[in-house]
């Protein structure tokens, strides 16, 4: 392996950014590679890994994506963590590589510098056991509880369907409570939706001054099964499964990396096909989160209706992918089924009626101020913050980054297609709210244009050939941000590594931001406000620490004071 | 099989939500389960039937004991989707129990006797099916296949 030379650049602003790394960093890099013009490797000494790191974050102005740890040992190396940083002006990406050893796997941490690093360096730390030094909260995050210490279900010589893993007595370590704090759990189970998670706030005189998060009571271990036991073009099926309401862009997103990974060039008809799924599924997905928003703030007539304009966009999918959800479309190369005529004026008399029902209901909720007043100036998110964590999607542009992988790195159909992107400077959850409104119609002008312009042709590229021990990093906007999938490629047909970053991993580590010094009785609509994949209608309890008294508040309870607007 | 109104609890063990937002989807008021009696309740305490989704992770699978053990007798669950049903893709990873009868085998070991239990399979079932479920527990729909036993020779 080698270094690149820089006549080998032929983009002059990453020719430039090269340059500079490589003027002020050169011993410590080891090894760099140029991946689809656009995507710059670095493989650097152990020491640099953070000097370079802040420079890109800092100085160049850049996005920390995620950290992906693979376990290189039966490649002839040690492990390794890949951090992911993307420029998103210019439409550009760097990954930043070290390798630590095999006998004692240790890096230092970059999450002194990039904040946004924090969860993902702990699950590296999670799956693969490399420690990372001067880690500012080395706590588990994504392994169950009761899951060993020293056990690390991501190296190769763990297998994916080992069950026998012994199960631990232990207990998640959380901040225990201050004097005059109380404690309020909200979760892990839910009255109306999704996901096992917890949220434990800290709360002084109905104030909430501290928050912590344990979730990942959804880990199912995706990315080992699929090293483990599925073949490349099984994998966007399950890819799909990650998520059910924003799945295929998980599965489109898998499918980039892999077919920018071995330079496979899908024809346009399917790369319009896989753009007017995209944004019927993020019309599905923002018409479901506007209606529970609704539903949080006690305008239930708004969740009906918002659910009754739902349905439509359901039956539209069903029509032209057989499934409700989970259209099982993607293939690595292409999609498995064409939008009919029948789909396509379907879809046009959808959106017209889309478009005047939203816009009747936009206006009520708009007019309403007993429901504006709840949201404005209410679980604020300063740009600052959002650009520290790097906060993705409507988060980040409800806090006046414009941050659109669509417009940023435009894959697939979006760069034929022209469409606004709302930012909003607020940072409140009202922003937010009109940040997803907004989006909504924007979805729709997409779908219509690429209805217009899609051309005829095959829905599958004819020679698919996928090389071995190659990277690719595949980006989609989901509805809730940016979405990444890394991978590298591997012998018999199988993934080496496939490492997922869903956009609520960057977005969640906002949320303790956002609720510090907010009435408890909006905590719900504010956890609720980036989407996470759960809406928060739950039951509380709040334990009295002096007494030791307990008194649990029930959802209807709860959702009543939430209501009102007051706790008591 | 219950006489009065169906209150039902919504267990989620791991689910992707695409389950999760399909039950949503039949109480609001296009497919309107509530017309037969079926009232969604915060807490399992109060739960007739409980709603199971997903192949119950390691993480989730305390916690759904828990929820399940709470509910008062007589109960039923209901396993909602094919992660439910047999722990569908992820049947066999390290990170899942996988499905509902090896969670039932979890349960009978701990001497925790497992509810009845009416499978509604598909990825994700559509409402209609779910609807379905529902609508057996009132007596006015059938169970549409039969349990069969097939023994390897």
């Amino acid at each position: 392996m080698r270094i690149l030379r820089l006549e080998e650049i032929e983009n002059p602003e990453l020719k430039e950014i090269y340059e500079e790394i490589v003027k002020r960093f050169g011993d410590g890099i080891l090894r760099s590679e140029l991946i689809a013009g656009n995507k710059l490797h670095l493989h650097v000494e152990k020491g640099f890994l953070r000097k370079v790191s802040s420079h890109i974050f800092d100085e160049l102005g850049a996005f920390y994506c995620t950290t992906a740890g693979v376990d290189e040992r039966p490649l002839g190396g040690g492990f390794r963590a890949y951090h992911i940083f993307s420029i998103d002006e210019k439409n550009l990406f760097i990954v930043v590589s070290a390798e630590a050893s095999p006998s004692l796997p240790r890096l230092p941490s970059i999450a002194n510098d990039v904040q946004g690093a924090n969860w993902a360096e702990r699950e590296v730390r999670d799956l693969l056991g490399i420690e990372f030094d001067g880690h500012p909260d080395p706590r588990r995050l994504v392994l169950p509880d009761d899951w060993p210490e020293g056990v690390y279900p991501l190296r190769k010589d763990f297998r994916y369907d080992l069950k026998e893993v012994p199960r631990v007595k232990k207990q998640y370590p959380m901040r225990r409570p201050e004097a005059e704090e109380y404690v309020m759990p909200i979760g892990p189970y839910h009255p109306a939706l999704h996901e096992p998670e917890y949220f434990r706030l800290y709360v002084r005189g109905g104030r909430v001054v501290d928050a912590e998060y344990r979730g990942f009571g959804v880990f199912r271990g995706v990315e080992k099964v699929a090293e483990g036991r599925l073949t490349y073009t099984q994998i966007p099926f399950i890819a799909e499964r990650i998520c059910g309401i924003c799945g295929f862009t998980h599965s489109s997103c898998y499918c980039e990396a892999i077919e920018e990974a071995s330079g496979i060039e899908i024809p346009e008809r399917a790369q319009y096909i896989r753009t007017i799924m995209l944004e019927l599924e993020r019309i599905e997905s923002h018409l479901l989160w506007v209606g529970v928003a609704c539903h949080l703030l006690g305008f239930d007539t708004g969740f009906m209706h918002c659910w009754r304009i739902r349905e439509g966009v359901m039956d539209l999918c069903e029509l032209i992918s057989g499934n409700r959800k989970t259209y099982g479309m993607n293939l690595v190369g292409g999609v498995r089924r064409d939008i009919t005529e029948k789909g396509r004026e379907k879809a046009l008399e959808y959106l017209a009626k889309m478009r005047k029902e939203l816009r009747e209901i936009s206006e009520v909720v708009s007019g309403m101020s007993e429901l504006t007043a709840r949201i404005k100036d209410v679980g604020i998110l300063s740009k600052a913050d959002a650009r520290k964590l790097s906060v993705v999607g409507p988060t980040a542009r409800g806090s006046g980054l414009k941050r659109d992988v669509r417009v940023d790195h435009p894959y697939f159909a979006y760069g034929k297609v022209s469409f606004k992107i709302p930012v909003y400077s607020e940072g409140d959850v009202w922003a937010r709210l009109m940040v997803r409104v907004e989006e909504l119609f924007s979805s729709a002008d997409i779908i219509e244009q690429a209805l217009e312009g899609i051309p005829s042709g095959d829905l599958m590229a004819e020679r698919i050939e996928i090389p071995v021990g190659v990277r690719g990093l595949g980006v989609t906007e989901a509805p809730r941000g940016e979405n990444i999938h890394f991978l590298i490629t591997g012998a018999e047909n199988k993934i080496y590594r496939w490492k997922v970053r869903a956009p609520t991993y960057n977005n969640l580590p906002s949320v303790p931001i956002m609720l510090k010094d907010e009435s408890l009785a909006d905590a719900p609509i504010i956890i609720a406000s980036i989407d996470p994949c759960f809406s928060c209608t739950d039951r509380m309890v709040i334990v009295d620490e002096k007494t030791g008294e307990e008194r649990v508040l029930g959802a209807e309870e709860i959702l009543r004071l939430a209501r009102r607007g007051e706790i008591r | 099989m219950i006489k009065k109104s169906i209150w039902i609890y919504h267990l989620n063990t791991g689910g992707c939500n695409g389950c999760d937002i399909e039950i949503i989807d039949v109480l609001t008021p296009f497919h309107d389960a509530e017309r037969l009696g079926v009232k969604l309740v915060g807490s399992p305490r109060h739960a007739d039937v409980i709603l199971l989704t997903g192949p119950i992770t390691r993480q989730s699978m305390e916690k759904a004991i828990n929820a399940i053990t709470a509910a008062p007798d007589p109960k039923f669950i209901v396993a909602i989707g094919s992660c439910a049903c047999g722990g569908g893709i992820w049947y066999d990873s390290y990170a899942t129990v996988g499905g509902i009868e090896a969670f039932y085998k979890i349960l009978r070991e701990r001497g925790v006797k497992p509810p009845k239990v009416i499978y509604v399979p598909g990825c994700p079932p559509r409402p209609e099916a779910i609807l379905h479920a529902l609508a057996y527990f009132k007596g006015l729909a059938s169970k549409k296949i039969k349990k069969r036993v097939f023994v390897e020779k």
